[in-house]
């Protein structure tokens, strides 16, 4: 967003609040850090809407749907369907549609597109994580366990840190397949999102660092031979910290 | 047959979104069972208009569906609790010219203080919100959606989302000051 930055206080004050969610261009974010720097008031207002910030994200218990609606979600829906045709044959066709639904279907609606590329791959195996009664294939939150969970089942193990200092806890791993590949996925959580991070050995050149795809937000960076994805719904920035904390561990 | 595709697409774009739904719901509605409702009912406007829907960003669609959603119910089932358009505007101008002419706010704690909150205050203040400001700082600082998608969720401007957010969180940290004293 680019905004006039020499307007009145309480101008002023909205551009601080826009600066603190990373939502200003370069060149107003410069703009409002030098007011910021020199305005007590400003530098004031700044250090109150990171306090509240923090506090919301951190003090306010989430809650999540309860386990119950997904299947309420889905019978809702499928008797919609049912009253539309009410013969034998189609309560025949809705209830192979269930059973449809409830194997094949989640599978097969999280192929990937045309291109078939890794972050459509990566993507899917986050999504059907989502949909599954486990993100994980072994829930743990212990690093130890995790990474020798893998070494059983994929020829590199990927590594596996330790983030529950900064409020990423580990929840797991999974395996993904990415270009008939098997490859680890590392499964952490921030509040009630969780993150997928999934390392495909051999990177593919032209990674985009970061990208939106269908509204899940995706930040790629290659080390040691591997390139990371990490996807989630969380919010570009906090993922961005994600990233950051996870290049930055020790082994 | 389109029908496997629809239901296959509703997999695929709403299922991932239920926890965020409920979320919102339960903020727009303020209970549980409600929540539940809202989002039943958001779910099925979603499954109803999937076959037409032409991507982008499937999080701000599905929200956008059960804020809608979430209204329509309230005035249904609970027309007091919904104030007439004419009050949310006249709100929002009162304090725009408020701010204006203050220039500063009256309370303004320390960082410290805000950052020491607890849950059931931030909850109350966050529930006494107007609700076009609650529903923006609900989207912004708790559901974590960025000022695009919440101004397509809010269906107003971007410029709006910002002073809106601004004053809800001055408002919640008036609120926390309030509390102090």
């Amino acid at each position: 967003m680019t905004v006039d930055t020499h307007d009145n206080d309480d101008q002023a004050a909205l551009l601080v609040h826009a600066y603190v969610d990373g939502e200003l261009d370069p060149a107003s974010a410069i703009a409002i850090e030098q007011r910021i720097a020199s305005e007590p008031a400003l530098a004031a207002e700044r250090a109150r809407v990171e306090a509240l910030r923090r506090a919301l994200r951190e003090g306010l218990p989430q809650e999540p749907a309860p386990a119950a609606l997904r299947e309420k979600v889905r019978r809702t829906v499928g008797v919609t369907r049912q009253r539309a045709q009410p013969t034998w044959m189609a309560l025949a066709a809705s209830l192979a549609l269930a059973i449809f639904a409830s194997s094949t279907g989640t599978w097969y609606a999280m192929q990937p597109g045309a291109g078939g590329s890794v972050p459509d791959a990566v993507i899917a195996g986050h999504l059907r994580a989502l949909m599954a009664p486990q993100p994980a294939d072994v829930a743990s939150s212990d690093r130890h366990t995790v990474k020798p969970w893998f070494s059983g089942r994929i020829p590199l193990a990927p590594r596996v840190v330790d983030l529950v200092q900064d409020g990423f806890p580990l929840v797991g791993g999974r395996v993904d397949v990415v270009n008939r590949t098997p490859v680890p996925s590392l499964v952490y959580s921030r509040r009630q999102h969780l993150i997928s991070l999934t390392a495909v050995p051999n990177a593919s050149t032209g990674i985009k660092t970061s990208q939106t795809v269908q509204g899940y937000n995706m930040i790629a960076w290659t080390a040691e031979g591997m390139t990371y994805w990490a996807v989630s719904d969380l919010n570009l920035e906090e993922l961005e910290m994600f990233a950051r904390l996870f290049r930055a561990a020790p082994f | 047959m389109s029908g496997d595709d629809n239901t296959a697409r509703f997999e695929r774009i709403v299922q991932p979104h239920l926890g965020d739904a409920y979320a919102l719901a339960r903020w727009i509605t303020g209970d549980r069972a409600d929540a539940e409702d809202v989002v039943q009912e958001a779910c099925l406007r979603a499954f109803r208009a999937i076959g037409g829907y032409a991507g982008g960003n499937t999080r701000a669609w599905m929200l956008t569906i059960v804020r809608n959603t979430a209204y329509t119910w309230l005035a249904r089932n609970r027309s007091a609790v919904v104030m007439a358009v004419d009050d949310l505007v006249s709100i929002e101008s009162a304090n725009a010219g408020q701010a204006a002419t203050s220039g500063r706010y009256d309370a303004n704690p320390e960082a410290e203080l805000i950052a020491k909150a607890d849950a059931a205050r931030l909850e109350a203040a966050i529930k006494a919100l107007p609700p076009q400001f609650r529903d923006t700082l609900v989207l912004r600082d708790i559901q974590g959606l960025d000022y695009r998608e919440i101004a397509a969720v809010t269906e107003v401007p971007v410029g709006t989302v910002m002073s809106r957010l601004a004053r809800a969180r001055q408002r919640l940290i008036e609120a926390i000051a309030a509390d102090d004293r």
